[in-house]
């Protein structure tokens, strides 16, 4: 009787170890093709209160810069959640803004409007 | 171009975020979770371990004399109120933008950082709470004792004060649509301080042992590090028997609650599904009674107490669904189970929060050389650069994150187990612990669900 909760102890010590290594065993990542040094271009549409895309989900290969394509009727500000942080600035017509991403580790950056306060493309960067 | 002003930013401070988990690997976790608990139950022993309090060895000698050395105890309070007095003056001083250390200070090391060093350490906010330090140079200066107030501390009022505070914080960082401007950050910890001083001198040092939010959090969390304490004595115990060891007050589920809500809805308010509501959907967008950004801070303070009060709820229900003898008040058992969700908290803190707290915790260190932004060095550490080895090893990140949090659910079933066989009945032990268990792991699925959804 006596060794019988030790017995209990070390099954459930064999259950925890094994899940645990079956948890820790799945979920490799594939590794993404790596940036080929071209920026890869999102167009943004500023018109009145509205912003296209809103929302939209992007994918990039990490190592990879991007260039924002802003079309607006007024003259704003995006900020990029990277890390660090950037905000950059655009003029009513068409500006081209070069953003810095190669050096950003994976991770989710947000592209938010300022003015609207409005996520505009969610980049996913793998 | 680029240039980092002093703006509100939606995101509060930080800036990428975690990759999502795979989907394999939340499945794996939830799968683990439900099968530990079901062996737990099945295996485990039958007669309480840890509810006496009595176990644990005593600590090696130089540990007991350094703690209990007056000279110790004095360098910690001295070295809380150089924190406060530094992070005071950047709130004060410093410019309002988010480059100001003092939210890296607020939002990172105190609030994360409380859980790794409680964790490590023990009761750490204990130890520095500057609070506590001002209470007991003003005990000193009118010959008092900093441990009476005027008043007894009122056993009723038990942790909910402590609670309400959680909550006023989680409020200010989630919801709260100015949480990085200095004017209502730096309000909100005057409120605190001027609160846990008239508290302090009400009640005395009761109050901060029940009411100070970051004490009871940080106290909670100590009770999963080895260190407790035995007639006054260092002892070095499981953190199951110390976990165990919790006492049960009133507001105790509401602060669990609270904790873990929270955390759980930071994960879903970066969700897309979210934020697809909150700017797709048309009672958000075109609300015509309050307009589209009041109904969305509305959409949020209604998600975060949704949260709070589901797990709250949740939690009450599935520990009271349960036979009982007829001299147990059914009402009493969630609090008397409550400390078995802190594991579970602290699991998902880690998933959370890591890359978080390591790396603008990192950051914060850099720009706290710089408190008024005037481009100065006062600590040395202005120059260094953050490393973000962690978020470019993603595949160890997220199995991290998911081992925390399975470890945390495993260790919480267990702390469950052990007290439902010492106040259940015995003819209600395995049953009685059913609700409790699927609760617990509905909250763990869920919680993956969340590192993967998000």
């Amino acid at each position: 009787m006596r060794n019988r909760p030790t017995r209990r102890v070390l099954a459930s010590a064999a259950v925890i170890v094994a899940t645990l290594a079956l948890t820790s065993a799945c979920g490799d990542e594939e590794e993404p093709p790596a940036g080929n040094g071209e920026p890869v271009s999102f167009d943004i549409t500023f018109d009145g209160d509205t912003v296209t895309p809103r929302g939209a989900e992007e994918t990039i290969a990490k190592g990879s810069d991007i260039e924002l394509v802003v079309e607006a009727d007024k003259p704003g500000e995006l900020h990029v959640h990277s890390s660090p942080e950037q905000q950059v600035e655009y003029g009513a017509g068409t500006t081209t803004i070069p953003v810095k991403l190669a050096n950003q580790a994976p991770g989710v950056v947000d592209i938010e409007s300022h003015d609207l306060d409005q996520v505009v493309i969610r980049l996913t960067i793998r | 171009m680029a240039r980092l002003d002093g703006s509100t930013l939606a995101h509060g401070i930080g800036g990428a975020q975690d990759l999502p988990i795979s989907p394999e690997l939340a499945i794996a976790g939830a799968v683990a979770a439900l099968t530990v608990s079901f062996t737990v139950l099945a295996v485990a022993w039958r007669t309480p371990r840890y509810d006496d309090g009595e176990t644990g060895r005593p600590a090696p000698g130089w540990i007991d004399t350094l703690v209990a050395h007056p000279a110790f105890r004095v360098g910690l309070r001295v070295l809380g109120m150089m924190l406060f007095l530094y992070t005071a003056m950047a709130a004060v001083f410093g410019q309002d933008r988010v480059t100001n250390p003092f939210f890296g200070i607020f939002y990172v090391w105190w609030w994360v950082g409380l859980v790794p060093f409680s964790l490590l350490l023990g009761p750490v906010w204990k130890a520095i709470s500057p609070v506590r330090t001002i209470n007991l140079a003003f005990a000193k200066v009118s010959g008092g004792d900093p441990d009476e107030g005027i008043f007894r501390y009122p056993e009723r009022l038990g942790y909910w004060p402590a609670a309400v505070g959680l909550f006023a914080f989680v409020w200010m960082e989630l919801v709260y649509p100015y949480s990085t401007e200095l004017g209502p950050v730096r309000l909100w910890c005057a409120v605190y301080v001027a609160a846990m001083l008239l508290g302090g001198a009400l009640f005395g040092n009761t109050f901060y042992e029940r009411a100070d939010p970051f004490e009871v959090y940080s106290s909670l969390v100590a009770k999963m590090s080895v260190w407790g304490t035995r007639d006054g004595r260092v002892v070095v115990r499981s953190p199951l028997a110390n976990l165990s060891t919790v006492v049960a007050r009133p507001g105790l589920v509401a602060v669990t609650a609270v904790l873990f809500g929270s955390t759980a809805f930071d994960s879903f308010r970066d969700s897309t599904t979210w934020l697809n509501f909150l700017q797709e959907h048309d009672i958000i967008t075109t609300n015509g009674a309050v307009g589209p950004d009041t109904a969305a801070a509305i959409a949020n303070n209604l998600a975060l107490l949704t949260f709070c009060a589901g797990i709250g709820i949740i939690f009450a229900l599935a520990t009271m669904a349960t036979g009982v003898d007829p001299e147990i008040d059914r009402r009493s058992l969630p609090n008397r189970f409550a400390h078995s969700i802190v594991p579970i908290i602290v699991g998902y803190i880690v998933a959370h929060y890591l890359t978080y707290f390591v790396e603008v915790g990192q950051l914060t260190l850099i720009l706290a050389s710089d408190p008024f932004g005037d481009g100065s060095n006062y600590l040395g550490t202005g120059d260094l650069q953050v490393n973000y080895w962690l978020s470019y090893h993603p595949t160890l990140l997220a199995n991290t994150k998911v081992a925390a949090v399975v470890v945390g659910h495993v260790l919480g079933v267990i702390a469950a187990h052990d007290r439902a066989i010492k106040v259940l009945p015995a003819r209600h032990q395995l049953t009685g612990q059913l609700p409790l268990l699927f609760a617990m792991v509905g909250f763990t699925a869920g919680g993956l669900f969340l590192l993967f959804a998000a």
